[in-house]
């Protein structure tokens, strides 16, 4: 495991997240929300990543995003390019996944829960995707396709971390939302803890 | 004389009958103005009514497809392809997202006009994108084509909130290039409310159909300054076209209707503007009607109108010769009469100059005599006394030649009564009033008829005050004195009396002077100018001393009558006015 013991920086810190104006939901339910075109998590949430890691190849496990209670579980994937995601669906009735946006366009066509298989989509190219339902048009997921193994989603408060890092040069980024992005160049040193918060 | 008033009574109905024949024309005449201004009121009337009907019955049709088409437009809003197209930046996949949603729109034939509304028919339809541009559809036939410069008429500077009607033009330019009535509805995200598009369709315009024309109704639409209205030639279309882009130019009235001549016949136009607010340019509906049934109206009505008055001068005619007639036998009989009085008045008028002149010819004459008279007596009166002064004729010569002399001063008395008359008579008598004591005249006359020679045997008797002042100018207030005493003497019988009584009553004095002797009967007028008694008498008066007595008393401010005569009693009563009352007036 020499890869493992070269890749061993740690970042952590924390995101300034949008205020909330809605009640605290239980942790791990939070949906997604379009306001002013711009779609977010509810209650906010980040995603942080490193970004200028020089791939390498990596058997990649498959994800999921379920429907069930005709809500996407999770309402947002953060994802290594590549990765296979499913859409079981665990709702009594017909779901039609389908994403017209740039970074991935495709249609799951209708499918009940028994269907098998489970249909699943490779996503291949990074940037932002919206899943809608065809039958449901209130039901809004989002998989944000990154360029990079390490990313962590921070919890409510913003807090977040991410270890095993290679050291180097890279750029650390926070997703906040569709229309937001937040970056800082970073020198990472094998055994350092670095701290970065976004303002 | 009878012609002329024939004449004048000719000319009176002459112009009775032209002022009847006046009002009867200008009854006419105002009657045919107020008729006509109300039947082309009544014309523009009903044809803006019918304007207004065939408007509100497109009005409901376009409400009907209208309200169809926002429903569809939401119900597309809410695909979540079609959210998803717009959102996720797939302009791209919109078109054939919507296609399915849209087909029906598409297919089938065009509908009759009457359905047009339930049955969507559209000729193209095009989506806006956030900016109000529209989003190039990626295949132009299942959209419906437009050339470039009809598609792009389809934009909008902003995304609408609301439906918008709008007109364009397709081919542009070509002239009598067909005219689309495009709807740009919004569509709402659902998720945030928010206009994230607009879809316009294009329809070939809303007509209705030729059963409610019961006129020859044209119809078109006005947009852009341009008519289009297919009924008229395209010269026609583009001077109408002009005038309307100044009616509408000129007043900021959504609706509106002016007169117009088109190929020499009279027709009403109306607009109205069919997208008031709309973001797409402004577009009228106009209606032409011809005004032509409505003048045949109008010419039936005045021939109506013309022949009733006809009618109604002749029956003015008629009645205004009748009533002429009527009016003017009265003005005729009094014309006659007042012919009749005119002649009377011009003889009385005559009469009476002559009287007049008679009248001053009589005191004239009387003047005349008088002064003629006057100068002989006194000549004779002279050498009468010349001749009685002389010696040395028999004593009877000097009897006859003293009578003589008393009859020349009885003359001279009558002449001068009848030249104080005369100058009464012509109204040149002056009176100066002064106080006049009335006791001391009577006295003083008294006194003179006891001392005459004939005096018959009379007792007299007084009742009066010392100096009763009387108004008058005392020679005249003398004479009246006199002549009643003398006429109380004269009258009197031998032995009877003679009583002479005076006292104030109130603001006169009052004298009366009653003798004995015969009376007057009543029907005797003894104060009448040379009066004359009936009955013979051995006395004898010249028959001018009452008549000048009760002249002077009356130009005195009295008066003389007679107040009693009979039973061997006669008096007279002479009222002088007391001079106190002269002096207080004073």
């Amino acid at each position: 495991m020499p890869v493992a013991l070269l890749a061993s920086a740690v970042v952590e810190g924390r995101v300034e997240l949008p205020k909330s104006h809605s009640a605290p939901v239980q942790a791990k339910r939070y949906e997604i929300v379009t306001r002013a075109g711009v779609l977010s998590t509810q209650p906010p949430l980040a995603v942080v990543y490193l970004e200028g890691v020089s791939s390498r190849p990596v058997s990649l496990s498959t994800k999921e995003v379920a429907q069930k209670d005709l809500t996407f579980i999770p309402a947002l994937l953060p994802i290594q390019v590549g990765t296979k995601v499913a859409f079981p669906n665990f709702d009594d009735t017909y779901h039609n996944i389908f994403s017209y946006s740039p970074a991935k366009r495709f249609d799951l066509g209708r499918y009940r829960p028994e269907e098998r298989p489970v249909p699943t989509q490779v996503f291949d190219k990074p940037g932002l995707v919206t899943l809608r339902c065809d039958i449901h048009e209130h039901m809004r997921g989002l998989i944000l396709v990154l360029n990079t193994p390490y990313f962590v989603m921070t919890d409510t408060e913003g807090h977040f971390r991410l270890s095993g890092l290679p050291a180097g040069r890279y750029t650390l980024k926070a997703w906040i939302d569709s229309r937001t992005t937040r970056e800082k160049p970073i020198e990472l040193r094998n055994g350092q803890t670095l701290h970065i918060d976004f303002p | 004389m009878s012609a002329q008033r024939n004449e004048s009574v000719a000319s009176f109905r002459a112009r009775l009958f032209t002022a009847i024949m006046i009002i009867v024309a200008t009854l006419m005449a105002l009657g045919l103005y107020l008729a006509q201004r109300k039947v082309a009121a009544d014309a523009e009337q009903n044809l803006q009514q019918n304007f207004q009907a065939e408007l509100s019955s497109l009005h409901r049709l376009e409400e009907l497809r209208n309200t169809a088409l926002a429903e569809r437009c939401n119900k597309l809003a809410a695909k979540p392809r079609i959210h998803a197209a717009i959102e996720d930046d797939a302009l791209d996949l919109l078109y054939p997202s919507a296609k399915d949603e849209l087909r029906d729109l598409m297919e089938g034939e065009e509908p009759p006009p009457q359905r047009a509304a339930e049955w969507l028919h559209a000729r193209f339809y095009r989506f806006l994108d956030s900016t109000g541009a529209v989003i190039k559809p990626p295949n132009t036939y299942e959209v419906g084509q437009l050339d470039t410069q009809t598609e792009a008429q389809l934009s909008l500077n902003e995304l609408p909130e609301t439906q918008q009607i709008g007109y364009i033009e397709e081919n542009a330019g070509a002239g009598g290039g067909a005219l689309d009535e495009v709807i740009a509805s919004p569509i709402f995200s659902t998720e945030t409310g928010d206009v994230i598009s607009a879809l316009v369709i294009g329809f070939t315009p809303l007509e209705l159909g030729e059963k409610h024309t019961d006129v020859a109704m044209k119809s078109g639409v006005w947009v852009n300054g341009q008519l289009y209205l297919p009924s008229f030639p395209l010269s026609t279309q583009a001077s109408l076209s002009e005038k309307i882009a100044n009616a509408i130019g000129s007043s900021d009235r959504e609706q509106d209707n002016f007169r117009i001549n088109v190929d020499g016949a009279s027709q009403l136009l109306f607009y109205k503007r069919l997208n008031p607010g709309s973001l797409f340019p402004p577009a009228y509906r106009i209606y032409v009607y011809p005004l032509a049934y409505s003048m045949a109206q109008l010419r039936r009505l005045r021939w109506q109108i013309g022949g009733a008055g006809a009618l109604l001068l002749l029956g003015g005619f008629v009645a205004s010769h009748l009533v002429a007639r009527r009016f003017s036998a009265p003005v005729q009989k009094l014309a006659l009469d007042s012919e009749e009085n005119r002649a009377q008045r011009r003889r009385a008028e005559a009469a009476l100059a002559s009287t007049a002149q008679e009248l001053e010819r009589s005191s004239r004459y009387s003047a005349d005599a008088s002064h003629q008279l006057k100068s002989p007596v006194t000549v004779l009166r002279v050498c009468l006394e010349a001749l009685l002064a002389r010696e040395g004729f028999k004593p009877e010569v000097y009897e006859q030649l003293s009578v003589m002399l008393h009859q020349t001063h009885r003359l001279t008395g009558v002449i001068d009564d009848l030249l104080l008359l005369s100058r009464m008579d012509a109204g040149h008598l002056q009176i100066a009033s002064t106080p006049v004591n009335l006791s001391q005249i009577v006295d003083e006359w008294l006194d003179d008829l006891s001392a005459l020679p004939d005096s018959p045997d009379v007792k007299i008797e007084k009742e009066f005050a010392a100096n009763l002042f009387v108004a008058g100018e005392k020679r005249y207030t003398s004479l009246i004195v006199q002549n009643l005493l003398e006429n109380a003497r004269k009258y009197n019988r031998s032995g009877g009396r003679i009583r002479v009584s005076a006292h104030g009553k109130a603001s006169d004095v009052v004298l009366t002077i009653g003798n004995t002797g015969r009376t007057i009967p009543s029907d005797e007028n003894i104060f009448e100018r040379f009066h004359h008694r009936s009955t013979p008498s051995a006395v004898s008066g010249h028959g001018i001393g009452l008549n000048l007595a009760r002249e002077l008393a009356r130009l005195h401010g009295g008066d003389l009558r007679l107040i009693r005569s009979g039973d061997d009693w006669t008096e007279f009563e002479v009222r002088f006015r007391a001079a106190d009352s002269v002096n207080g007036a004073a």
